[in-house]
This record gives structure tokens, sequence and C-alpha cells, in this order.
């Protein structure tokens, strides 16, 4: 059973939580004075007082109990929407945007850690605007749930259930016996990571509204910059390594963050998927790199410079550009693409299929080849030292399937209105994979501004439900959830 | 001597038995009468009805004038109860106490010192692992065992006609191989066992015993003729509390190891715990099935299932079909001649392997281990020479030491000393004695210290 009005309840809160977001750009607006303190006021006002309405009026049948299964994820899903919704008030206000659905698209863009922008010059927006977009960021890469379980005392009861709805994996884990004390934990790993990078970038010679807008885009693994030209606008050696440094740590599994800093450093070497996702990043270094040197680069440094950072750019999903890479030979182009559909690590800020399913797909394979070899042999799917359940396979051969049936939906629907197939495609798996740039017309040095309203909708809903991990989202659309 | 014994099942029985014939005082408790009364049937023990950890029962069994309590129930924590309340008991009694899940096998040493002070832990099933490795560390030899940690070792092994000691005098052998590197213990001809001499002669088909340092292996078997290679693939037959830490430990050794399971349930459990075993569902005795997982390039097939028959048949059957050396687990004692005489070359058993690790426990004076060779036939002790015994302090040849016993090793430190008639024997030193099974009590006479 589903208790429409308790949900209502809930949602009311988080909206309120939003709104209470979008006031802290304000300090950017009033020191830059850049006219968007009041559009953020208003856009702020507008948000808290549909929370509070809804909060006020559902809470007189706010029921007592846990969340079930079912309303974790109708709470999650409309969470989201709601949150992407409201959030695109202040592009509106400020007339940065003036179409409804480009700032439905930013915003869902800004939460989801996407990073595919419609904004074409970013350098005249006003920074209080900027600070937002990229706040979006910052706020959706560890989740908006995971924030309301931090933060709201009366989620703890059930909050399992939203837990489990939105954080991205087969498996969730839970780090302390108390969810309430696995939210604050996540959030304060977060928090010192973005308090380090934003550090480090001021002392590259950015100025603090960068820092942060970079620090926010590369820890949530999203993607928005303050210049056109992304990271590459800087020509910094020392920024693009710090930059690249900080994108593999919001690609690697929170909960390992978390051993390191308890001093278990060897949890993260152990960590099975750990060592696929750096053995990748490095493999794929390489192959770009040789790839590119004497074509793209002529010294095989930079070659590396850059294979580096855009590798960990896309592999992670964050998005974040040094050069056109457009500009690569056929199979650097080839295996981005593959970047994109690979992913980051479960339990981190990065998207996509991510590693650990990758890893369990190849593993079933290659146990298909022993069972060939050895007809006789009972294989279990193992990671590390931990045997895979079949219904945890089950989920995930589900997922891929799904995750594939979608985009390749879109990419029919997409092409439909007439955009060409290379950027078709790659926006499609950019925009499922929380990625950001593709290929063609929505390249590192392009972005989506150009394309159909279609097309943006059809981009929009995909980032959505690329982030929940299409399960809780699609789950809406069957008719017997709601079914008692 | 007294001795109390927790649990009438398998190895209690069998610790009874034995026990029994070595002309001690026993007393069995079992909470099962059925059992209790196979023991009063076939042995002359004391039986006593009832828990082996309530303490009232073990108060009645008449604890505190015995010197020994073997715990010995299937259960763990039994035993460990068993001991604790010896402990309160009787706190002078010597404890020892089977105990079989891997996990209480990390806090060993809090069990033998700290908190119940048990004389030692036996664990049967990782006793007959030890001895499986032990066998694989010279997979060529009949028989292996460890002294000293493992830096000496005592092997059996049958003089091959195309060895050059064939024909050798035993005075001659320093000719071949310097004398503080290895000693002859025995010799074995004809079902006779001999405690050889200057004059005897090996001969072709002998079963030799001998001592040497764990280092020198290598070159004292090329003088027992050609090297075979080293292992690589190893078949496990059985995936039991025997099968999974062998096989786990094999697999940390880098080997080719397949491990035969009949029970799908087992095989899903054993495939999550090992990493690059193949773990093969079927039974070891389908022809087909072993043919088709090329049995016959095995260097090895080890069959430790519950059933020993199935043990047997397997590797018989591997045998036949090319495996090179077979190892079987067999529980009944009266079926080890049998199986070695039909062509299985290695035998291990938990009781046998009990047992052993019991012996020391039981020989008077400082006794470390002991070991059994040729059934009963003769026995290898390992003691440390007390300052007061009568073995310390003149030349070997002119101790009172019985004739059929000798001198194989002596210890000093670090060093090892093959002994000749001039040497002596100094306090502390540890000495590694062959005697026959006539003269033990004698030894164990010399060994102890005088009055």
């Amino acid at each position: 059973m589903i208790r429409w009005p308790f949900i209502l309840h809930i949602l009311g809160s988080l909206i309120i939580c939003i709104g209470l977001c979008m006031l802290l750009p304000i300090a950017f607006s009033v020191y830059y004075w850049d006219g968007s303190a009041l559009p953020l006021l208003y856009s702020a006002a507008i948000t808290v007082s549909v929370g509070l309405l809804l909060y006020l009026v559902f809470r007189s049948r706010r029921a007592k109990g846990a969340i079930s299964h079912r309303e974790g994820m109708a709470i999650t899903t409309a969470g989201w929407v709601a949150v992407c919704i409201f959030g695109g008030l202040p592009f509106y206000f400020s007339g940065v945007l003036p179409h409804l659905v480009d700032c439905i698209f930013e915003t869902t863009s800004g939460f989801t850690t996407t990073g595919a922008s419609v904004i074409r010059n970013v350098e005249i927006v006003a920074p209080g605007i900027l600070f937002w977009r990229s706040l979006t960021h910052w706020l959706g890469g560890l989740g908006i749930v995971v924030l309301g379980l931090a933060i709201l005392p009366f989620l703890g009861v059930g909050g399992m259930q939203l837990y489990k709805a939105e954080v991205p994996g087969p498996v969730v884990d839970k780090l302390k016996p108390r969810l309430k004390d696995t939210a604050m934990i996540l959030w304060k790993v977060y928090v010192i990571f973005t308090v380090a990078e934003t550090i480090l970038l001021l002392l590259g010679g950015m100025n603090l509204l960068d820092a942060l807008c970079h620090t926010f885009g590369t820890l949530a693994t999203g993607g928005f910059s303050t210049k056109n030209a992304s990271i590459g606008y800087y020509h910094s050696g020392y920024i693009d390594t710090v930059v690249t440094i900080f994108m593999l740590i919001g690609g690697i599994n929170f909960a390992l963050h978390f051993q390191l800093f308890r001093g278990k450093p060897l949890a993260m070497w152990r960590d099975p998927e750990f060592r696929f996702f750096m053995g990748f990043w490095l493999l794929l270094t390489l192959i770009i790199a040789v790839n590119c040197f004497g074509k793209t680069y002529d010294s095989f440094g930079k070659a590396l410079q850059y294979a580096s950072f855009t590798v960990a750019s896309i592999t992670t999903t964050t998005g974040f550009a040094t050069g056109n890479f457009e500009l690569w030979p056929p199979l650097s182009l080839c295996l981005l693409l593959l970047c994109m559909v690979v992913g980051g690590s479960v339990g981190s800020t990065g998207g996509s299929v991510k590693c650990m399913r990758v890893m369990i797909v190849i593993k079933h394979g290659y146990r298909e080849l022993i069972r060939l070899i050895h007809p006789r042999a009972v294989v279990r799917l193992k990671l590390g030292n931990q045997a895979v359940p079949p219904e945890v396979f089950d989920g995930i051969s589900g997922f891929i399937f799904l995750y594939l049936g979608l985009a390749a939906i879109s990419m029919f629907l997409v092409a439909a209105v007439g955009v060409d197939l290379v950027t078709t495609f790659s926006a499609v798996l950019a925009c499922i994979g929380n990625v950001g740039p593709g290929l063609g017309e929505v390249g590192p040095m392009d972005n989506y501004a150009g394309l159909p309203t279609f097309a943006k909708w059809v981009l929009t809903l995909d980032m959505l439900l690329g982030r929940l991990e299409i399960y809780t989202v699609i789950i809406l659309l069957v008719p017997r959830f709601y079914k008692k | 001597m007294k001795i109390i014994i927790v649990g009438a099942g398998e190895v209690g029985f069998h610790f009874a038995e034995w026990l029994a014939q070595e002309k001690k005082e026993v007393v069995v408790i079992d909470i099962n009468p059925e059992a209790l009364r196979r023991v009063s049937d076939h042995l002359d023990v004391q039986v006593l009805h009832g828990s082996g950890s309530n303490p009232r029962v073990l108060d009645e069994s008449g604890l505190k004038n015995a010197d020994i309590i073997l715990a010995v129930t299937d259960s763990d924590e039994v035993n460990l109860t068993a001991c604790i309340f010896a402990n309160v008991i009787a706190p002078a009694i010597q404890k020892i106490a089977l105990i079989r899940n891997p996990d209480y096998t990390n806090y060993r040493e809090a069990l033998t010192r700290d908190i119940l002070n048990i004389g030692l832990v036996i664990n049967p099933e990782m006793e007959v692992v030890n001895s499986i490795l032990r066998i694989m560390s010279a997979p060529e030899v009949e028989e292996v065992n460890d002294f000293v940690g493992g830096r000496i070792k005592m092997l059996g092994k049958i003089l091959p006609p195309e060895s050059p000691l064939n024909g050798l005098k035993l005075s001659q052998l320093p000719e071949k191989i310097e004398r503080s590197r290895m000693t002859i213990a025995a010799l074995v001809r004809d079902e006779a066992l001999i405690i050889p001499k200057g004059k005897d002669t090996l001969r072709a088909g002998d079963f030799v015993y001998f001592v040497c340092k764990t280092q020198d292996i290598e070159e004292i078997l090329r003088l027992f003729g050609k090297r075979t290679t080293p292992l690589k693939n190893i078949l496990v037959v059985g995936g039991g509390n025997i099968g999974f830490p062998l096989v786990k430990e094999l697999e940390s050794r880098r080997l080719n190891v397949k491990l035969i399971e009949k029970d799908p349930q087992r095989c899903q459990t054993l495939s999550a715990k090992l990493n690059r075993t193949i773990v093969l569902q079927g039974f070891a005795t389908d022809q087909k099935f072993l043919e088709q997982e090329n049995i016959g390039y095995m260097d090895m097939v080890i069959a430790v299932t519950w059933d020993e028959e199935m043990n047997i048949l397997s590797c018989l059957l591997a045998k036949r079909l090319g495996a090179k050396k077979t190892i079987a687990r067999v529980n009944k004692v009266h079926y080890i001649p049998l199986v070695q005489a039909i062509g299985i070359d290695h035998i291990v058993s938990p009781r046998l392997s009990a047992i052993n690790t019991l012996f020391p426990y039981l020989r008077r004076g400082k006794v470390i281990s002991t070991v059994t060779i040729r059934g009963k036939a003769a026995e290898v002790l390992e003691a440390e020479a007390l300052a007061t015994s009568a073995i310390v302090g003149k030349p070997i040849r002119d101790l009172q030491f019985p004739k059929e016993a000798l001198f194989l090793c002596i210890f000093r430190g670090a060093e090892v000393i093959i002994p000749s008639g001039n040497s002596v024997i100094e306090p502390e030193d540890r000495v590694l004695i062959l005697s026959t099974g006539a003269v033990i009590p004698l030894v164990e006479q010399a060994l102890m210290a005088k009055r």
C-alpha cells in the first residue's frame, strides 16, 4: 500500500531543503553585484513556500511507521522530479534560459551530475547563477535523499528503502549500524574532499568562485564549468593533475574512502572493483596516448597528459575537457564511447553501468567458457573473495538489458527529429551515463543548445533514469505498483 | 597412570583401545549408552554414563586422582566445557582437547596458555592435512616424518635396483655421503625390522628408514636413483573438512588443483570459497568423468571422502587410468596393510594422526614427539635429555642402553650431530631415539630422571 499523503509530506521537506540551498549563491550575487540576487531570492521563496505547503497540509495525516519498499521508490523518483523542476527557477527568473525545456534540462543535468549544458556562452552568465548551477552538481552527487537522511531526523525509520532506491549499485552496504550515521559519514567524506580540492585549486591560481564551481563539478563527477573551454581554459598542468586525481576519487566507492580515513588503506587495494577501475583507466590512457602520439599531439608526454585527463573525465562520467578530443583518431573516439558505458564504481558519484556490473558480466562470460571445457565444473561468480549470489546477477543482467533497451529507444526518438547519427548515438550514451559531452554536435567544444526541443525532453528523461538506475523510475510505470 | 576419556565416539574408542593395551587405567564418559556398551563390551576400561560437560559427572569419574583428561567428543563446545571444569576440579591435570572448528585454531595460544591451560589441542582433520602435505614434500618417498619442528626428517623408501647404494655395506656408506649428513635408522626386509650394523648390506627391495636434514633431501634422494618431476597437477576427491583445507593450502602453493565433490550444494560453497581450483561435481568412481578431466596427467590423486571404500576404489581407478601417485584416507586401521598391498601409495588416517599427536604425552620423561613405524614394531622418540637422566654425561658406548635402541641424532641448539660411540649427550640436548617396541619401557626409564 502506498500512503500518498505521507509521500507528499516527505516530499515537502525535501523541497524546503532545496529551497534553502538556493539562498547560498546569494553570497556571490552580492559580492559581484551581478543582479542575480533577486531571481535567486524569488526562486527560494517560491520553492520553500510550496515545500512548506505540502509539509503542513499533509502533516496531520502523517502516518506512523516505516517507509515501505514501494514508498521509498515513489518518494525518490518524485523527489528528484520535483527538485529538477524547482531547481530550474533561478535560470528562468534571471533570464539566462527563457524556455521551460532548457531550464529543466540544465537543472536535471546538474542534479544528475551529467554536466550537459544548453547555455551557449557561460562566461557572460551572472556568478550567482553559475554557482547555483554547480551547487546542483554537488547536492546531486551523493544524492538528495542521502542528504535528507543525514539532516532530516524523521527519515531514519525505514530510510533503508529510500537509500536503496537512490544509491547506485547492485548491492548496498551500510557503513554503520544506523543509516543516519552512514549518510553522515558519506557527507563528511564528501565535504573533506571538497575542502581539499578547493584549496588545491585556489593554490593553482583560480578565484574562489571558479575553484568552488570546478570542485563541485569534479567530486560530483558532474562537469559544469564556469568557462566555455572547460578546464582547458587554464592551460595549467597543475590544475589538470589536481582535477584528474579528484575525478578519480569521485569515481571510487566512498565506502573505500571511509576505510582509508579510518586507517585501513589496504581495504582499498584489496577491493576488486577499485583495481578494475584503476586498471581500466591506466590501460585506456596508455592505448589512447599511443594512438594519438604523432597524430594529434607531437610529444608523448603531452599525449599522455591529455589522454589521462580525458579518460578519467569520461570514465568517471565527469565530462570536463582540456582539449577538443573530437580531433583524436577514430580508435581513441571508440574507446571513449566504451568509457562512457563502463562508468565509475558502485557507491561513487560516478554514473553509467558501473565497473562492478561490467566485471560481473565479464566474469560470467569467462565462467561459461570454463563450463564448456569442464562440463561438470561448479563455478561460482566471485568478486574478490566474495561469491555473487545468483539473484544479484539476475538483477544485473536485467539492469543491463533495460539500460541497452532504454538507450536504443532514446536513440530512435532523438534520431526521429532529425539529429545526425554520431550526435544521436553519443548524446544518448552521454546522457544515460550522466557523462555530459558527446561527439559531433554535442562534442566537448559544443553544447546541447542546438538540439530540437523534443530531443532535449528525451535526453532529460534519460539523465534522470540513468541517475536513478532505471528500476526506481520505471517501476512507477508498472500498473501493479499501485495495486494494494 | 589414570586417564579420563570424554566421548566414546570413533576417536574416543580408539584412544581407549590403545591406552588399555598399554595397561593404563581408563575411564570413558559418554552420554550415549549405546556407544558406552560398545566400549565396555570390547575393552577393559571403566565406563560412566553422563555428559562430559557436566561437572558432577566429571567429579564422579575420579578426575581428582587422574593424570590426563582427553576431551574427544564430536562437539568442540562440550570438549572445551569439559576442560573448563577439569581446570576447576583438578587444576594440575593434563588436559587434551579435540577441537575441529578452524575458527578456534586462531585462538590456540589462548586456549593452551591463558584461559584453559589445555596441554594439547588436537584437530585430527588438520593433522591429516599436515601429513598429506608432508607426503607431498617428497612424493617419491613412501614415508615422511618431521622432527625438531621440521628441520630434521625421517624418510622411509624402498631401495630401487638401479640405486648406487644397492649392494653397499653400511660401513662403506661414508664413501657415498658424509657420515654427518645421513643415518640409516632401520631396514625392513621380508616383513622383519632390522636395526642395521656396519656389516649389514643394503639390498634392492629393502625398505630403508633414514634420518637427514631437511635441506639435504634432494641430494640424498639422488642416491636412491632417478628423481621424479615435481608435483604440478593434483586431483583431490572429497571437499569435506580434510579436502577443503588441503585444497586451500595447495591453491596457495600455485599448484593446478581439481576438486571432485559429489554433493552439489557443497560444491556451491566450495566454489565460493576457492579461487583457482576447479570444483567438479560428480563421483570419482565414474570412469568417463575421470577421463574427461584428464586423470592420466595427474601427478597425484588424493581421496579423502568420508567413505573409505570409495577412497580406495577411486585411487585404484585413477592409478589404472594413469595417475602417478595416490593417497587414500582410510579409517579402519586393519585395512592399512591391505590397501598398501593392492598398490595405493600412501594411506592417511585421522585416527592414527590424532593418536600420533597424543603419543608423546603418554610417554614418560620429557618426550616431545614420537612416531611409530611398521605398525608398532618400532618407535622413534624425540626427547629432551634431562640433567639427571642416565643418558647424560657419558660417551654413548658406555651407557646402560638397550642394544635394540639407537641414537639417531643429537640436537644441540642449532647444531645437528649424527652421533658415534664417542659422542656425549649434554643436558638440554634433544635426542632422536629409535627403539623396537619390546625395549620401549627400558628407553623410557633411561630418559627419566634418576632417583
